[in-house]
Order: C-alpha cells, then structure tokens, then sequence
C-alpha cells in the first residue's frame, strides 16, 4: 500500500490553489508541469476543513457532534443545521429535530492548561444525554495549537464506553482546501468505524457518497437512476446511520455525487475492501449526468443496460432542453463553483449552447485538467481563476468581462447588475436528467427577466474602490514565478 | 471561564465584534486568523438572524490573512502587513480594524505594531485583539466599544444636548436590531432627540468619532454594556441609563419614554402629547382585533433584553399567561441576573412566571417538556423541536432565527408590539 493519505490535499503534488490566466495556456502549462503553487499576499475569507468535517456528518442519526473548540467554531453548523431541519421537512418528519452538538469552548484557562478536561466531560455529557452510537470530536485551531492529544483522550475514554468516539482531524490551519475535511471525516470514519471489517458482498449494492449541499429532490433522481439498472443504493453519510456505515464494505461498488467528496476514500475502499469505484464528475447536464451514470454502469458491468437508459432518458429530456436553448444559445456565462459544481455548471451550459468566457473554481489538479481540456475544446479561451471564491478577483473578472449570466453565489455579480443563478440550490433539484429541465428553465426565467439585479446595481455599491476594477485581477497572486 | 455547552447561540468574541462592524456603515474588518473565522463568525450571528447579513463586507468576502500552518510556525505579522497593504489599496473603506483569531492569539502575533506602520501614514486602520477563546459574542460586543473608546471616539467634541446615544441592542444578536433601532429612533425623535444608533441609516465612523457630544447614553438590555459605559463617562463625561430590556408595547415603551424624559429633563408637555399620540395609535389598531387570539400560557426563551421584553408586553399588555422564562444567554454576575428576574417577576396583574436562566439546549428543552401548562413557545428557530414535540404553537422571535426573513421587522416600541402581535396569530 502507498504511503497513508494525511488528508491535507495540499500534499498531493501538482495541486494549486492560486493561479489566474487564460484557460488554453494554462492547461499547457499544467501538462507539462510548470504550474507551480503559490500564494494572494492579499485575500479575503476562507472556507476552513473544519466546517466541511462537521457538516459531512451533521445529519447522522444517533450521534453527538463535539467540537473541542471555542464557542465561534461551530458557527458554521448554523448551516448544516438548517439543512438537516429542512431535509427532515423534505423526507416528511413530523417532529423535526436539532443535531446535537456540543463545544468543549475552549477558553483563556484552555489554551495554558490543555482543554483534555473539557473534552472528557463533553463526551460523558453526551452519553449522559442521548446515550448516542457515534461520538464524533472535531479538533479546530485552538485544540490542535495548545497541543491537545484528542486520539489519546479519545482512546482513553473509548475503554470505558459503549459509544464509538470517533475523533477528526479537521485542524483549520492545517489545510487551505476545505475539501480536506471530508477527506479528514472519512479516514476517521475507516479507522474507527469499518476498521478493516470485511463483510460479505452484496452484489446489487452501491454505495452513493453525498455531502451536505445534495437535495432530498437530488437523492430521489440518484437512487430513480440507479434503480434503471436495478441497483440498490446505499445513500451516505447524508441522512444515514451507523448500521448504513457499516454496510459500506459490503457494496459491490462505490462512486459519489462530488468530486471532492469521499474520491480518495473510495481508493482506501478499492485498497482495503476490493470496491471498485466510479469517480467522475457531478451529474448536472446532460454530458455530465451521461459521464455518472456509464461511470458507475461500467464499474457494475451494467453498461449495455445503461446505453438504453441514456437514450431513452435522452429521448425523454432533450425536446425539453432543446427549447431551453433556443432561449439560452450563444449566451456568454461567468462560472463560480466549489470544485464539482463549477466544472458541472461549466459542462451544462453546452447543452444550451451558451458560451463560457470565465472560469472560478478552487483548485487545479490532474482531474481538473480533465475537465479543462473538455471545456477548451468547446468554449476557446476563457479565463480561469483559481480561487476559493475570492470576490475581488471575481467582480474585477466579471466587470471586464461582462457576461451575459453569472452562475455560482449570486451576491456580487447582481451587484453589478448581471442576471445571476445558481447551481447549488440545496433544497431543490439540480441534479440529473430531471434537475437539468428545473436549472435550465430557472437560468432562461433570471436571464430574461433581470429587473432585479438591473435595479439594485443602481443603488448598491460593492465596497472596492473604482480603481480596482482597472487593475490586473491576479494582482496579489504572488509566487510560482514560472507560472504563466 | 466559558461553560460547554450544546447548540450555543451565536459566536465567539469575534463573531460579536464582526456582527457590531458589519452594521457600521463602510467599515471593513481584516481578520488575521485562521482561514475559517470568516464564515464561521458571520455564519454564527449573521447567519442566524433571520437570514440577512451585512452588505458591505461579510463572511468570506472579509479581508483575511488565512493562517495556515507556516503562519502558526513562523508568525503571520509579513502575511498580515500585505493584507493590511492591499485592503487599503482595494478596499473603499472609511475605515479598517485588523482582528485576531485564536491562532494569531495563541501564537502572540504584535498586531499593534504591525497595524502602527498604518496609522503613522495616516490610514484609520485600529487593532484590536480578539481571540475567540476570550469569550462569546456578547463579550465581543463590549470588547468593541471598549476599543472604539479607546482609540476612536474622540475627545473635546461639543455637546449638543438633544444628541443620544443607543447602546445595548446587539446588531445581528438581536435578529430585529435594525427595525428595533429604527423605532427606538423614531421614538426619540418624537421627542424632539437626535439619535445615534450607529447601526441605521448609514451611520458610520464619523458618528462613532463624534458620539462622545452626546448627552446621554441610553443602555436598551438588561446587563450588557456596563464597562463600556463606567468608561465612557470616565473619559468623555457622558452619563448612561439602563432601561432594562427591550420596552415592547405601550406600558413599557411609555416607562422607557419617562426614564429618558427624566434623565433629559424634558419638557412634561411634550412628554405628555407624545405618549397620548402613540398609545392612541397602538389601542385604535388593538381595539380592531379583539379576541382574534386565542388566550395563551406562554414561554419565552431568549436573550435577556428580549425574553424581558416579550414576557413583559404579553403579559402586562396582552393579558397573556406567563409560565416560564428561560434566557438562554450565559449571564455574568449576580447583580445581573437579579435585575434581569425582577424585570420579569414584576408584573403588573399575572402571577410572576418560573425564570431558568441556561444556555444549553439540553437543558433548554429539558425545562421545556417539564413545563405541562404551556400552549405557546416564543423562541428561536431552536425551540420548534420542542414545541413540535409537545404539540404547541411556537413563534421563533429571538436569536438565533434561521427560519425566517427579516428586513426592518420591529418587536420594539410602540410599532413592533403590533408586529409582534401580529406573528402570534396562528388561526388554530
């Protein structure tokens, strides 16, 4: 086996989390080796692994969240929250719950004495309280600088209770990719869950990996598409359970609806359980839903079956989507995404014929690459910024390059009056040959009617200065001089 | 010493701190902290008061120098100077205050001679140091105006004896600070007062810098802001009051009303006419809906100001039956919990209701499952667990409110009670 994954993607070589430039020369660039990580000697606010950590596994039932931290760590969990309230309303609850989630805060007397005491009588209230299966302790800033040992105290109380602590290293500091932190959840989740437990395989089983952001409506078409192809869906760790965990090693497969979420824990699955896995991109448009859905058809020797959906559901979808592109074709589109939804967003518009002109996604390695190459084949030029939103860089782009729409976080764009969407809408469809028909109408409903945004760019100013918007945008991005 | 505590309401200091400099007109905030703090302060107050955030900067659109593991190895002070050096360059702020999270704490980042390289060349860029650990966001609250005592507010500005000063009612921690604001406001002016609230109508630095003319300073909650205010009449010899909670409905906005009048010496006339006038508006609408409310044995959970205010007007006011008060903010110090159950003990007619004072969720629901009499809840989007549960109706109208949107809505004053009064409605 190769050498364990730390879960800091920065340690995979040849990722870069800060670059600007035009989207053909940049995939040059990359092949041949000479984009180089570097650094914005200004930039605004991250999003840490921390947050990621926790809102993985926010919705798990029958677990206690413990954050050994100060109290302002698990502000982030507001998020999380109310997605697991919502999609209890979406799954039909009655009685619509909280997630338990209690923080150590750490405070002054922490941070010179060690927080171990806190941490230990976290865990007993937890137990105390709902007597849970799971105990999950995130680590944060704080518990990782003063040097708290939490495997040790972890293991330490594991003796004693029935519960299974499982703690997380989802430092803060540790990582500038926040998509570290589902990486940090699930090699927890190996290493105090499924520990290495072989089960008997069930051949019809797929295991379905899906992050907080995925819609009730999302996993309906998911496991509606899966079941074409009589495959039983094992949908985790979103709105699951231990029992649901634990039957991972028993899936005749595995593949995920992200493309940062759970891809180098399905390797560990392949290694350690001989689970082969799909990992392609996220299903949204019909290219990318195609690309899912043969990628998982394939691992599970369905693929000739697969052939016949894709074109039945082809015939079904495409007079729908052919008059969403007679209003959408040759539009010019500005993208901003988190990693799988940025390059999806970027794949969907083909199917309307719209016209990329800039690219914002987190990070570029080998699989972006992938990506990149397809799109410069499609669109020519476009520029790319690699950043983790950014919105300096973002609007200075977006002002220059004037697109028609903007997709991805509508608050600056609709500053500047440009009509905006979004295709992460955790509450509604997105996904699939079904989500395709509901994003494409709500791009061409926001693109043809704009007034909105029209009008508050009249009145609302983004807080840069004019002299901003002459500048280079990738002004501050300082470092790998060999960079083109 | 901060508690553990489960589903805490809102942030650590610096959240709080980030909540009062997003409200302030063109004011940015450079977070030197780890790459999370961003969003997890505005995701903490922000995000949780009724789904609107601040316009100018917020969450990750809020300069920070990300310290990633180099910085807690070798200090962060070069990645803070470049991010000080671009926030000025880009940024069309009237001002800039440069935070620290716990990992600039921890390690012992010199932000105040970093940030002085600044101010020597004439930039108002101050720094405070705000660790998360240090405390929550009602901390940080106090935490900033300390700061802005100290190094903004200046000296020597004339008095103007009809200027006031609001303080106490926490942008974002209250989910209705801005429609509070503007009826507390409105209110005053009605008085023939000029207001700073410093969070509304695009008041900025400026009104901060100049704020020390004022003739008094009006503390609207229970316990918060009693060190900022010893301080500032050290320093600028302005005097405070306390109206003890947020006044809602006629009773205790007229009680608000006379203590200001009191303090100001006001002319009794002008006091007498504006009283009428309000409480006229506020019966004439009351009077159209009589009965159209089922009568309610009620709970509130919330913040002191509001759990004091609400509990106050539903019961004094409304005739509504108080049974339980839980506040669930940690609250500091004897004296401060005694004021805050005697505003809610003292009632005029209803039999004083049980007062819990936790921040625990746990304990929370505990007090609320064990409470058999009640049939209405007026909490945060929290409690509706609990209410589901026992089957009642729930109105979220304290912090944190994740389930609702909030512009300009008031529970406070004269307006807001009819607001207030209007969301209890239930139809059932």
């Amino acid at each position: 086996m190769a050498q364990t994954y730390s879960g800091v993607r920065e340690s995979k070589p040849g990722r870069v989390n800060d670059y600007g430039g035009e989207s053909i020369k940049t995939a040059e660039a990359f092949k041949k080796g000479c984009l180089k990580r570097a650094d914005r000697s200004f930039a605004q606010g991250l999003q840490c692994q921390q947050i990621n950590s926790m809102s993985a596994l926010m919705s798990l039932e029958d677990a206690v969240f413990i954050a050994h931290s100060p109290q302002g760590c698990v502000g982030c969990t507001s998020l999380a929250v109310d997605m697991y309230r919502v999609g209890q309303a979406h799954r039909g609850v009655k009685h619509i719950k909280n997630p338990h989630i209690i923080v150590t805060n750490l405070d002054q007397k922490s941070v010179i004495f060690g927080g171990e005491n806190k941490l230990r009588d976290s865990v007993n209230l937890a137990i105390e309280r709902y007597n849970p299966k799971l105990i999950f302790v995130f680590a944060s800033c704080a518990s990782g600088i003063i040097g708290d040992d939490i495997d040790a105290i972890c293991s330490d109380i594991q003796k004693e209770v029935e519960a299974l602590i499982i703690p997380i290293h989802c430092e803060g500091f540790k990582s500038k990719i926040c998509a570290s932190g589902f990486d940090a959840a699930f090699i927890s989740i190996q290493k105090y869950i499924l520990k290495d437990t072989k089960l008997p395989k069930d051949e019809n089983l797929v295991n379905l990996f899906a992050p907080v952001s995925i819609s009730y409506a999302d996993q309906v078409e998911m496991e509606r598409m899966l079941g074409l192809l009589g495959i039983k869906t094992n949908y985790i760790p979103f709105y699951s359970n231990l029992e649901k965990i634990k039957q991972i090693p028993a899936a005749a497969a595995s593949t995920s609806i992200c493309k940062v979420f759970a891809d180098e824990f399905m390797k560990t699955l392949e290694e350690k359980y001989d689970i082969p896995y799909s990992h392609t991109v996220m299903p949204i448009g019909i290219r990318n839903t195609d690309k899912w859905f043969r990628g998982i058809a394939k691992v599970m020797g369905k693929e000739k079956e697969a052939e016949e959906i894709i074109a039945r559901e082809h015939e079904r979808v495409q007079p729908l989507v052919d008059k969403i592109k007679a209003r959408l074709q040759g539009k010019r589109v500005f993208i901003c995404g988190g990693t799988g939804r940025s390059f999806a967003a970027a794949a969907l518009i083909d199917d309307f014929g719209m016209k990329l002109v800039g690219l914002e996604t987190p990070t570029y390695d080998d699989d972006a690459q992938v990506d990149i190459e397809y799109l410069n084949g499609i669109h020519g030029d476009y520029v790319v910024d690699i950043a983790n939103m950014q919105p300096f860089e973002q609007v200075n782009l977006v002002k220059k390059l004037k697109p028609d729409v903007f997709i991805g976080v509508p608050e600056w764009a609709a500053k500047l009056g440009i009509p905006t969407t979004h295709v992460l809408d955790m509450k509604r469809p997105t996904m699939g040959y079904d989500g395709l028909i509901f994003l494409g109408n709500k791009i061409a409903d926001q693109l043809s009617n704009p007034g909105f945004n029209v009008k508050l760019s009249k009145h609302v100013r983004l807080p840069y200065k004019d002299s901003w918007y002459d500048e280079d945008a990738f002004k501050y991005i300082v470092g790998g001089e060999e960079n083109v | 010493m901060s508690e553990i505590l489960e589903n805490p309401r809102g942030g650590c200091v610096l959240a709080g701190i980030n909540s009062v400099l997003g409200a302030i007109y063109r004011v940015c905030p450079i977070l030197h902290s780890g790459p999370g703090c961003c969003m997890q302060t505005c995701a903490a107050e922000q995000g949780q008061s009724g789904n609107k955030s601040s316009a100018f900067v917020s969450s990750v659109s809020i300069p920070s120098t990300n310290m990633l593991e180099r910085e807690v190895v070798f200090g962060g002070i070069k990645k803070l100077k470049t991010t000080i050096q671009g926030a000025i360059d880009i940024m069309d702020a009237d001002a800039f205050f440069v935070l620290t999270g716990c990992t600039a704490g921890i390690i012992g980042d010199d932000i105040v001679s970093a940030v002085s390289e600044y101010q020597d060349k004439g930039y108002k860029v101050y720094p405070i140091e705000t660790p998360g650990f240090a405390g929550d966001s009602n901390l940080g609250y106090e935490v900033i105006w300390n700061a802005f005592i100290d190094q903004v507010i200046k000296k020597d500005v004339p008095r103007d004896e009809k200027l006031v000063n609001i303080f106490g009612i926490v942008p974002y921690h209250d989910p209705f600070w801005s429609g509070n604001l503007e009826e507390i406001s409105r209110i005053l002016r009605g008085l023939g007062l000029k207001v700073n609230t410093f969070f509304t109508e695009h008041q900025g630095i400026e009104t901060i810098e100049n704020c020390s003319g004022a003739a008094l300073n009006i503390i609207v909650n229970p316990w918060l802001f009693g060190g900022p205010a010893k301080k500032f009449e050290e320093k600028f010899g302005v005097p405070s009051i306390r109206y003890p909670g947020l006044p809602i409905g006629a009773t205790d906005t007229g009680r608000f009303v006379r203590q200001v009048a009191e303090a100001l010496k006001l002319d009794e006339k002008l006091v007498n006419d504006f009283l009428e006038k309000e409480e006229d508006y506020v019966y004439s609408y009351l009077a159209q809906s009589i009965g159209a409310l089922s009568w309610k044995r009620f709970a509130v959970v919330g913040d002191s100001a509001s759990a004091v205010g609400i509990t106050r007007y539903l019961a004094n006011d409304y005739s509504f039956t108080p049974k339980l008060v839980i506040i669930s903010e940690p609250v500091f110090g004897q004296s401060n919990k005694e004021r805050i159950e005697k505003e809610i003990t003292d009632l005029e007619y209803a039999v004083p209701p049980k007062v819990v004072f936790t921040a625990d969720q746990f304990e929370i629901n505990r007090t609320l499952a064990e409470e058999e009499d009640i049939t209405l809840i007026v909490g945060s989007s929290n409690e509706r667990e609990a209410a589901s549960l026992k089957g009642v109706q729930c109105i979220a109208a304290t912090f944190p409110l994740k389930d609702r949107l909030i512009f300009n809505r008031a529970i406070a004053g004269y307006r807001g009670s009819l607001t207030l009064t209007e969301d209890l409605y239930d139809n059932l």
